[in-house]
């Protein structure tokens, strides 16, 4: 009996974690006519994918464009945080130079400075450089981390002294020994921060709606935010883009589910 | 020794370049804050020097009060709701199940999603014809106005809030749960001790460090909610849902009061702070991390 409950409620969870997604694609295949229809077919009488193929006539919104923006931005900006964050918790756990802890303290502090707090400032910081409309603009505020760089620094310090102590010995250069001994012992951490941040950064609204003003340098989750706010726009179409966009994450857990939950174990724990 | 010392201040040189990025675009802007909080300026014309005058204006302005108590709250019941929820399930996968893996990846599906494309698909669902509002009022024959109400609609938020990350907190649960040594369990069995009491005298005790790291990053992140809002409502309807992030993103872009959202966003990262500073503090007395 209590086995029967238990299985109950969970099928039920199933149901109403996944339902909400299912309904986005089964509705974007759905004729506009069906889409907000009583009663509710819950699968389209015909599937057609008119919602996908019309997306193209809006002509002032060009998706292929914005995909490629959201692919470049997310690309660079975990890149820069992987450079940033590994030299640093690097630097961070294996030296002890002055004032290592208290310049560590700081930049630890900064997880407390909430994104949403600086826009304002940070967006005439970026005007004045000349970067609002730019690639460059969107990625730089975006790769930074100081989680990033906290576990990067937890990691760094579970790898023995003795090994950099012998490369040492052996007169390879300082750099030389982060590049070929530190880094590569730190894959499961650089592929932890590899996943979250490319998830971030990838779903960041706010940062776009405000640095981005031209049409052609709009990133994904800002194109649909913009598109759906605007009246006459039809359901389908709407959920087809989302559909669209969450395809990219979503392919990434298929294959890395593994790490995906390891990531989470990393990060949630130290 | 001098050889030794001139080595390890070479790790400087791999935390100047974080140093001085996180320095022009993190702690100058935030700085920055502070200082035009004390301007009038509009981007157009010559900022001027107003003192307090938009602290005093906010505290007697209803606007930020509203969005302040909106915040607090969305965030506060959210977390609440995603501790507890994510809890239980992750107690649940303890134990032997059929298919855990198809149930878990479904419970964390939402967490990988856009938030983007979810606002748009719940906004869809809770339209008065859309799918949830019919099955709601199938089951329980009363119609209820998800997104026009101001006194359902900050709940419709927080469900969808819910939604989204109790997942995330799923997995750090059943990791935290998979640190306890069995040995606990079996020497607690052995005393003949029950389900309840090994939950409340073993599990609970031990996990106060997972407890509290899901608290702050929930409060961190939910306090920071805006997509969804920026989607689905808007901040309204009557202003129930706009939240602080919105606030300040409106204030400034459009409305073009900088000065006046800059001494917004004061406020709020002095209330996260505050609130994270007396996290760490019973983080530090309870632990030797």
């Amino acid at each position: 009996m209590l086995k029967i409950l238990k299985y109950f409620s969970l099928v039920l969870l199933l149901v109403i974690f996944l339902f909400p997604f299912f309904w986005m694609v089964v509705s974007s295949f759905k004729p506009t006519s069906e889409v907000l229809a009583i009663p509710v077919n819950i699968l389209p009488k015909n599937w057609q994918i008119d919602a996908y193929t019309n997306l193209s006539n809006y002509t002032e919104y060009d998706f292929t464009r914005y995909f490629i923006n959201s692919f470049i931005v997310t690309f660079f900006a975990v890149l820069l945080a992987v450079i940033l964050c590994t030299t640093a918790g690097y630097g961070f756990a294996k030296y002890k130079f002055k004032y290592n802890n208290l310049i560590f303290i700081i930049v630890l502090s900064t997880i407390m400075i909430p994104f949403q707090a600086i826009v304002v400032p940070l967006f005439i910081l970026m005007r004045d450089l000349g970067l609002q409309n730019s690639y460059l603009g969107l990625i730089i505020p975006e790769s930074l981390t100081a989680f990033g760089i906290f576990l990067m620094r937890q990691f760094f310090y579970s790898i023995p002294d003795e090994i950099i102590e012998s490369a040492r010995i052996e007169g390879a250069s300082e750099f030389r020994i982060f590049w070929s001994i530190s880094l590569p012992l730190a894959k499961t951490a650089i592929f932890a921060l590899v996943i979250f941040h490319s998830q971030w950064v990838w779903n960041l609204l706010l940062w776009p709606l405000i640095i981005i003003s031209s049409p052609e340098m709009r990133t994904i989750p800002q194109a649909i935010a913009l598109f759906s706010g605007v009246y006459f726009t039809p359901y389908p179409e709407q959920l087809a883009i989302s559909v669209l966009a969450c395809l990219p994450l979503l392919v990434i857990f298929m294959f890395l589910s593994k790490n995906f939950t390891k990531g989470i174990t990393l990060t949630g724990l130290k | 020794m001098k050889y030794k010392e001139s080595i390890q201040n070479k790790g400087f040189y791999f935390v100047l370049p974080s140093l001085i990025i996180y320095g022009i675009f993190l702690i100058y802007p935030m700085l920055s804050a502070f200082h035009y909080s004390f301007f009038k300026w509009n981007m157009i014309s010559e900022s001027k020097y107003v003192g307090l005058k938009h602290y005093i204006r906010m505290f007697g302005d209803r606007r930020f009060w509203n969005s302040y108590i909106t915040t607090l709250h969305f965030t506060l019941i959210s977390v609440v709701i995603i501790i507890i929820f994510s809890f239980l399930l992750a107690l649940l996968f303890q134990e032997r199940i059929m298919f855990k893996n198809v149930f878990q990846s479904a419970i964390f599906l939402p967490v990988i999603l856009t938030m983007v494309a979810i606002a748009v698909v719940w906004q869809f669902m809770f339209q008065s014809t859309g799918v949830f509002s019919n099955i709601f009022l199938d089951i329980f024959g009363i119609n209820i106005k998800w997104l026009t109400s101001k006194s359902v609609t900050p709940y419709s938020m927080i469900l969808v809030n819910v939604w989204k990350i109790t997942g995330y907190y799923m997995i750090i649960f059943i990791a935290g749960l998979l640190n306890i040594p069995n040995t606990f369990y079996e020497a607690a069995k052995v005393d003949g001790t029950s389900y309840l009491q090994r939950l409340f005298y073993i599990t609970i005790p031990l996990m106060k460090n997972t407890f509290i790291l899901a608290f702050v990053s929930g409060v961190i992140f939910s306090f920071a909610a805006f997509p969804q809002q920026y989607v689905m409502t808007e901040g309204g309807p009557a202003r129930s849902t706009e939240v602080l992030a919105l606030l300040i993103y409106k204030q400034a872009f459009e409305f073009t009061k900088f000065g006046y959202s800059s001494a917004i966003s004061v406020a709020f990262f002095l209330t996260l702070l505050i609130f994270s500073l007396i996290q760490f503090k019973i983080f530090k007395s309870e632990s030797d991390y």
